[in-house]
């Protein structure tokens, strides 16, 4: 394992960096799958002396071009105060992640006083980031609507799918 | 040498074939930065609904000319598209196909 720095000399001694971490996992992921992502990245962070700003989930999106054979993907983003050396080891971990295609991250600010920043991050929002916003097509079909008028259970409920598609049974396929 | 220029250009002048720039610069509104007017407008590589009107149909960036944003802002939209590119909000290409 590579050596993890802890500071450089630019730095004023107390003082922080602030950064943003944007990753892309697999648009077929389990929610169980990105709340196990999201408890390492956090462990990471919190292990190399870091303090997690904030954790969102953007839920699914298409992506500009094609990552990794996908052309849609789930977007979390994280913002830290950390030390130099701390961004690399968060990166190593999300490389070797598998449902990780994608992850990219930018400095924001340096010199950061930590107690001038509260961290947003509560285990409710935290958990809650596991469970994505509702996807761009969802919303733009109307399906999300649907879902919250209805629920989840399709018992009863009207069936998006066959109402776009059309049942199974009236294709020559 | 500033004759000949004189006269060539007092040529085209009174042909009237090319008299670019006089008429069209008076007339021209000379473009503000969109930054420089508001404020309360921060440029954010995460904003794809912002960003993408400073990159063309082919997902190239759009100059400065046409934009009308100041050296500064420009900067940081061209910093700001290439980090969103990075992370799949922006084409890096749109090819016809």
């Amino acid at each position: 394992m590579a050596q993890v720095r802890h500071g450089s000399s630019r730095d004023i001694p107390g003082r922080k960096r602030e950064y943003e971490t944007i990753y892309i996992l697999r648009p077929d992921i389990t929610h169980e799958a990105v709340g196990l992502v999201n408890t390492k990245v956090r462990g990471v962070i919190e292990n190399g002396g870091g303090t997690l700003l904030k954790v969102d989930n953007w839920g699914k999106r298409r992506l500009a071009y094609e990552v990794q054979k996908q052309m849609k993907g789930m977007y979390l983003f994280f913002s830290y105060l950390g030390t130099a050396g701390l961004v690399e080891e968060v990166e190593r971990n999300l490389r070797l992640t598998d449902s990780v295609i994608r992850a990219y991250s930018v400095k924001i600010a340096e010199n950061v006083d930590p107690a001038t920043r509260t961290s947003e991050v509560t285990d409710e929002t935290f958990a809650k980031a596991a469970t994505p916003r509702p996807d761009e097509e969802e919303i733009a079909t109307g399906q999300a609507n649907l879902r919250a008028v209805f629920g989840d259970d399709e018992d009863g409920a009207f069936d998006f799918e066959e109402a776009v598609f059309g049942s199974d049974d009236d294709g020559p396929m | 040498m500033s004759m000949e220029r004189d006269e060539k250009t007092s040529r085209t002048g009174a042909a009237g074939s090319d008299d670019r720039g006089d008429k069209k610069r008076s007339v021209g509104r000379r473009k503000q930065c969109k930054f420089c007017g508001d404020e309360a407008l921060t440029i954010d590589y995460k904003d794809q609904a912002l960003l993408k009107y400073f990159i063309t149909d082919r997902g190239k960036l759009v100059p400065r000319r046409i934009s009308g944003n100041c050296a500064k802002h420009q900067r940081e939209i061209a910093v700001a598209v290439r980090r969103a590119r990075m992370i799949a909000l922006m084409p890096f290409a749109v090819t016809g196909a």
